[in-house]
């Protein structure tokens, strides 16, 4: 039967969403998994280990400032792999499919959070006891760094023709951080050090950087681009015929 | 024949280009061919009708379902093959999986059912033999029918393909020409080509596009047709020949608008298109 529903089982009695989503989502979890880009988040958070390790590596006996920058860098190590999480070669191919890209993006974060949060654990681990920066403080910045690795991603994804657009978001994920380092104005710091009088607010900062990437990455979901964003569409070239 | 695509003032601009201008276009099952030259929006058409990206003005259905709507567009999907012109891959996966998988995503979620049909269309693109294999070490022309695979999983009612024999070889093209007209069997097929002989060889119908409009649209005899008494052989260039090229046998073919007394020559297809083409640089300057 061309056109409709072939014996697969597929859109049965219309309006069976939720459980049209469930059953799709069960079958793509194992072929997802396969899509990971677990090298780029492997290297990133290999190098985060080695940063955090760095001053056992060098039997250097750190003290809280170094740690908690060791660690601020190790998280932005991993931020960089996770710049990589939407690349999908397939992209092109997979579009005007019936599953929604929020539900493949979904299904990869699902992959990548538990790693992710044994990784963070390992990193907290390597810090001595002494000089450790309160966890709830520091698990606050790297939990948004990520989401903002996230978000950046999926505005790449979004409005972006490329299908691994992983380098240039994590070029500018490097960047942004680099800048908020430099030129953030004292009162606007987000990277104070512990004990600093600023610690409290730089972390409600930091809440809202958190906020605002989710929004961001919320806002990036559905698809395709809307007549509201069209100036943001490109026009697809022989060498990009995906763009718009 | 009643349409099963139907289009009516499709429009859409990036930034300041216009890249569909008022296209109106209605398709039938059998394979259309979609000419134009770069740029002229044929990429841009296929994606709006495939529901990549919606257009600025203009509504359009696909078998009765109107993409306007949300539950309208995952109906539209449900009926849908895309093929686009540079297909990626997960290198890792086999043709088998990666089709599989592309299968899931169109929703076929029985298991069972779900891998008889990759079978089959694995089997109908002529791969059943290295359905196990690794993508990245399939050729390109395995790859591209690996892409049609997943484009034809789920018996989609209408096939939108974009420029698919590009950097095939003779041999290659002309084994993925019979794949193309075997999809055209009871299916409504948009095929985007730069190739005239792709048309000749496979198209019930074409419609020419430059500059985002649609400059004609009817069958290959028609378009070949607008050549008729425009096309001339003589022993030298003639200057006054929109194109003309010396041929194997010496003498030159032009075409264009012949001085009297010329010796006629049957027009083909790509003479045709030329003209069209021509014709609708003619229109844009004199507006």
């Amino acid at each position: 039967m061309r056109g409709g529903d072939v014996e697969t089982g597929r859109g049965d009695e219309g309006g069976r969403r939720g459980r049209r989503v469930r059953g799709v989502s069960g079958a793509l979890v194992p072929a997802v998994g396969r899509t990971v880009p677990w090298r780029a988040l492997g290297a990133g958070a290999v190098v985060g280990l080695l940063l955090v390790a760095l001053p056992r590596l060098l039997s250097v006996e750190p003290d809280p400032w170094l740690s908690l920058n060791l660690l601020r860098a190790a998280v932005l190590a991993f931020a960089l792999g996770l710049a990589f999480l939407l690349d999908d070669p397939a992209r092109h191919l997979t579009t005007p499919v019936t599953t929604r890209r929020w539900v493949r993006t979904g299904l990869r974060v699902a992959w990548v959070v538990p790693p992710a949060a044994l990784w963070w654990t390992a990193a907290l681990a390597l810090v001595p006891e002494k000089v450790r920066p309160p966890v709830g403080s520091v698990t606050l910045e790297a939990g948004a760094t990520a989401v903002f690795a996230l978000a950046a991603a999926a505005m790449a994804v979004r409005f972006g023709n490329e299908p691994e657009s992983g380098p240039t978001v994590a070029a500018g994920v490097l960047t942004t951080a680099v800048l908020a380092q430099v030129l953030l104005p004292d009162r606007w710091s987000l990277f104070v050090a512990t004990g600093d009088p600023r610690w409290e607010a730089a972390h409600e900062r930091w809440a809202l950087v958190l906020a605002l990437a989710a929004l961001v990455w919320g806002a990036c979901g559905p698809e395709p681009v809307r007549r509201g964003f069209r100036f943001l569409r490109r026009r697809p070239t022989a060498a990009d015929p995906s763009a718009a | 024949m009643t349409p099963t695509v139907s289009a009516s003032g499709l429009s859409l601009r990036y930034g300041g280009i216009r890249a569909l201008d008022d296209v109106s276009l209605r398709l039938t099952r059998g394979v259309t061919g979609l000419l134009g030259p770069n740029g002229a929006g044929k990429t841009t058409l296929l994606r709006v009708l495939a529901t990549a990206v919606p257009p600025d003005r203009g509504a359009f259905t696909v078998l009765g379902h109107d993409p306007g709507t949300p539950r309208g567009r995952q109906e539209v999907r449900r009926v849908l093959g895309y093929l686009p012109q540079a297909p990626g891959f997960h290198p890792d996966f086999t043709a088998f999986e990666f089709v599989d998988y592309v299968a899931i995503l169109k929703e076929l979620t029985d298991r069972g059912a779900r891998h008889r049909e990759v079978r089959r269309v694995l089997a109908e693109v002529d791969l059943g033999d290295v359905r196990g294999r690794r993508i990245k070490k399939l050729s390109g022309g395995m790859r591209q029918r690996v892409a049609l695979a997943a484009a034809l999983v789920g018996d989609p009612g209408f096939l939108v393909m974009d420029e698919p024999t590009v950097g095939l070889d003779p041999e290659q093209r002309m084994r993925f020409r019979e794949l193309i007209a075997q999809a055209g069997e009871g299916r409504t097929v948009l095929l985007s080509t730069h190739q005239t002989e792709d048309v000749a060889m496979l198209c019930n119908r074409v419609v020419v596009l430059a500059g985002g409009q649609v400059r004609f649209e009817g069958t290959p005899a028609e378009l070949t047709a607008r050549a008729a008494g425009r096309v001339w052989s003589s022993t030298e260039r003639d200057p006054g020949a929109l194109a003309g090229w010396r041929t194997g046998t010496g003498s030159f073919r032009n075409v264009g608008d012949p001085p009297p007394g010329a010796e006629l020559l049957d027009p083909t297809l790509e003479d045709g298109y030329l003209l069209t083409l021509d014709d609708a640089g003619a229109e844009v300057a004199a507006a």
